[in-house]
């Protein structure tokens, strides 16, 4: 019997052709459409509760609200007071983990890792705020909500931490929820979507330029 | 629509909070009645006009917050974090910041 590394599966049910890469089930699907979306769950995901003015808080240097690349291109996402997303390229859960781990704070802190419990979806293109106006009722406009804001709110009636994390200067938004609603979230995307030609695009690593 | 100013996120859809109750003073369970305690536990004032009521941003910030409201108009005068939830050295974060803003949180 041969046996075989096993695959983590998105709660997003990958578009088809579908194809394993860093130990992920993931659409292998290209899509050279003006507004596209993404299934980024493969990415880690580490959440970090700490005190809000704390050792860690300074170490971070993101407060809540805010969202910027650290040296070693993870996301750092000010997600709530308090509260911090960490997202780096696949595989690397325990080694985010561990750097923030040796920070000493006198506060109580808490660091785990939720790859696998929660989902994460972007949307790029420059009709993404007029697509997201349809189910969030945050002003998506650059004086609002410029290339490095974050906050949570109800998009589609349901929690999602949003972070406006432009790439390769075309407008992008990141949406992370908890990994049951990951689909719900994905396919009420789609339909708000339709309008603008959205379509699927497969998951890359965005290897060295960071997630 | 109503709006609820909270003091991390900004004015946001009455529907991302949960209402917690009016503001009231708990008595201390040890020194209390049986009356008083039921009072407490039960009985609201629900007055028409203003009123202090906590209230928790459940799709927001997940803070609980204190918001002074209008019970005829809607209308919120006034939006500030509990006391045991400032941080320690602050005495009051009422709504403030920004989104866009350097210091995080918001208001638009």
């Amino acid at each position: 019997m041969v046996e075989r590394a096993p695959v983590a599966r998105s709660p997003i049910a990958p578009a088809p052709p579908t194809t394993i890469e860093y130990g992920w089930e993931i659409s292998a699907r290209s899509s050279d459409a003006e507004l596209k979306i993404t299934d980024c769950t493969p990415l880690a995901k580490v959440l970090v509760l700490a005190p809000m003015y704390g050792e860690l808080a300074r170490a971070l240097g993101v407060p809540f609200g805010r969202a910027a690349r650290d040296t070693h291109g993870t996301l750092v996402v000010g997600s709530g007071p308090g509260e911090w997303l960490l997202l780096a390229a696949p595989g690397t859960n325990q080694a985010v983990g561990k750097r923030v781990e040796v920070v000493q704070d006198e506060g109580l802190v808490s660091v785990f890792d939720a790859t696998h419990g929660r989902a994460l979806i972007r949307i790029t293109g420059p009709r993404t705020p007029d697509l997201l106006a349809k189910v969030c009722a945050i002003d998506f406009a650059d004086e609002v909500t410029p290339d490095g804001a974050a906050f949570r709110s109800s998009v589609a009636k349901l929690v999602t931490d949003v972070v406006r994390d432009d790439s390769g200067g075309a407008r992008s938004y990141l949406l992370h929820c908890e990994r049951s609603s990951g689909q719900y979230l994905f396919d009420a995307l789609i339909d708000a979507g339709d309008e603008f030609g959205i379509e699927v695009d497969g998951f890359v690593d965005p290897g060295d330029r960071g997630v | 629509m109503i709006l609820l100013p909270c003091p991390y996120c900004g004015p946001r859809n009455v529907s991302e909070f949960r209402y917690v109750g009016e503001v009231s003073e708990r008595p201390d369970p040890n020194e209390t009645g049986v009356e008083e305690w039921r009072t407490f536990l039960y009985t609201r004032n629900n007055p028409v006009g203003w009123t202090t009521e906590t209230w928790f941003h459940s799709a927001g910030c997940r803070q609980h917050l204190i918001a002074e409201r209008h019970t005829m108009t809607n209308e919120v005068r006034a939006s500030r974090l509990p006391e045991a939830q400032l941080p320690e050295g602050q005495e009051e974060r009422a709504t403030g910041g920004n989104v866009a803003g350097d210091g995080g949180g918001a208001i638009y």
